[in-house]
């Protein structure tokens, strides 16, 4: 009775034994074959704002620093192009945590419109601004974004010149505000942009500088004539300018203006006036 | 100096609860709280007694941190010259001293839990529940008054229950002022009076609530 019981105890686990090695030399024959799941992305997750807050014991700045950490150590040459949706989600949230972080705003400029995040990084910069009224590389980026992703320029112009007033330094002021005239040369409404290099001409200190603003206020009003007239000429006789002179010779203009800073006007390939050899395309 | 703060907010409250647990919370499991009683000395002169030692503590917990943190600060920079230099100076102590302040609600809530607690560990979990809601209530507050991303529905149906919630639960965000040493950025007008005497104010209910409570424990 006791050799039976005793076989019986004994039997049972040894099939078990036997059974479970049967299983696992199987399984460990093919295991290899299967591939390993590697956490390929760099940054999958943008946890939702209060869920940061609260991982970080409540502290909203904690919080913030912690987003802008993930960001810092993200290998961007490892990213996927959605993925930098992610990051730009985790570094707006970081903004609105705390929207002085200077080195959010920083790397949020340097990365992300140039994968297409253009839109968290405006908000991530414009908060920057707001909250860093000190700082003129905020407004700063986000000018240089509007004029080059958006080809806002009366927008752009009119951050940079808020970055200008940031600068403490006079000249570095006078450099910043000149650019922000010149993009106004992209504008397409022309004699909006020209009311804004008067304005600034009216608000400059140095009288040199005012007057150069004048001269390319003057420059773009003449352009904005140039094109009013072109537009005419095309509907009297349905055909685009092919030159300059046709408006003098058609008597839409008493002559062609003359550039104060010598580049002059030409025509584009549809026919457009422009500035010649000016950042408003190419001349003919 | 960001992270920093935070650690020192981190450890002032992990201090202050712990401290509460020890000097309250265990006297009164261990019944070596009936020692103290036995002198001619009101429970209340004890319980407030205890509250000043924890604060007195708290304070130089704040200053040793804080000074650890100041030295850090101005002795990492070395040789580089920042463009836009954090504020070492009053402001910073200010903002350590809101830290501090922030510490001592905890450490009144953490007190009058421990009055009526019958369970060890429920001043110290429960403290440090009230200091997160405490501190996340003000981000909460925020994105609710700047629009919660135009979710409309979420103003309506949150928004009436933050209102009695932030009666319940101090902000304790308002005691968080880094903004000033960090970026200069200079505090609005009454928010720094208006945050002590949010705190005051909490402070003084659960300090009362606490006496009432301990008042009117049995200990046996």
């Amino acid at each position: 009775m006791k050799a039976e019981l005793l076989r019986r105890v004994i039997v049972a686990p040894v099939l078990f034994i036997i059974a479970g090695c049967i299983v696992l030399s199987l399984v460990q024959e093919r295991l290899p074959g299967v591939k390993r799941a590697r956490p390929r992305a760099e940054i999958e997750v943008a946890l939702p704002l209060f869920v940061q807050v609260a991982l970080a014991g409540g502290d909203r700045h904690l919080a913030a620093s912690w987003a802008v950490l993930r960001a810092m150590v993200t290998e961007t040459a490892r990213m996927a192009r959605e993925e930098y949706q992610i990051l730009g989600q985790v570094q707006e949230d970081a903004s609105w945590l705390n929207p002085a972080h200077e080195d959010n705003y920083y790397i949020a400029a340097a990365i992300l419109p140039w994968e297409g995040q253009v839109a968290p990084t405006q908000s991530i910069l414009r908060r920057a601004t707001l909250a860093r009224s000190f700082d003129y590389q905020p407004p700063f980026y986000y000018a240089f974004n509007q004029v080059h992703f958006r080809g806002d320029a009366l927008g752009a112009s009119e951050w940079l010149r808020r970055a200008a007033r940031n600068l403490p330094d006079a000249e570095e002021q006078l450099t910043l505000e000149n650019f922000a005239a010149r993009w106004l040369d992209r504008s397409h409404d022309l004699d909006l942009a020209a009311s804004i290099v008067d304005t600034m001409a009216a608000q400059a200190k140095r009288k040199d500088f005012a007057a150069y603003l004048r001269q390319r206020s003057q420059r773009l009003r003449d352009l904005a004539a140039l094109r009013r007239a072109a537009t005419t000429y095309h509907e009297r006789y349905q055909r685009p300018l092919q030159s300059l002179d046709d408006l003098v010779r058609s008597g839409l203009i008493a002559q062609v203006p003359a550039d104060p800073f010598g580049s002059g006007f030409a025509l584009d390939q549809t026919g457009l006036p422009v500035l010649a050899g000016g950042v408003a395309g190419g001349g003919k | 100096m960001d992270v920093g703060f935070s650690g020192i907010r981190f450890s002032l409250v992990l201090l202050a609860i712990f401290w509460v647990q020890e000097l309250v919370g265990r006297e009164v499991e261990r019944r070596t709280v009936l020692y103290a009683l036995a002198y001619p000395v009101s429970r209340a002169a004890y319980l407030l007694g205890r509250f000043l030692g924890v604060v007195v503590l708290l304070a130089i917990a704040a200053t040793t941190l804080g000074g650890l943190l100041w030295l850090s600060v101005v002795q990492s920079g070395g040789q580089y010259v920042q463009a836009y230099p954090v504020h070492t100076g009053w402001p910073y102590w200010l903002t350590i001293g809101g830290l501090w302040v922030d510490s001592l609600v905890v450490a009144a809530f953490a007190l009058c839990i421990a009055t009526l607690s019958t369970v060890q560990m429920l001043p110290v979990a429960l403290g440090a529940m009230f200091a997160i809601a405490g501190k996340s209530l003000g981000a909460v507050l925020d994105y609710l008054e700047r629009g919660a991303d135009g979710d409309q529905m979420l103003i309506e149906r949150y928004g009436p229950l933050l209102e009695v919630v932030q009666y319940l639960i101090p902000d304790l965000s308002r005691l968080d002022w880094r903004t000033w040493p960090m970026y200069g950025i200079a505090l609005a007008d009454g928010s720094i009076s208006l945050g002590l005497l949010l705190a005051g104010g909490y402070v003084t209910i659960l300090l009362a609530v606490s006496v009432l409570t301990f008042g009117r424990r049995e200990f046996f």
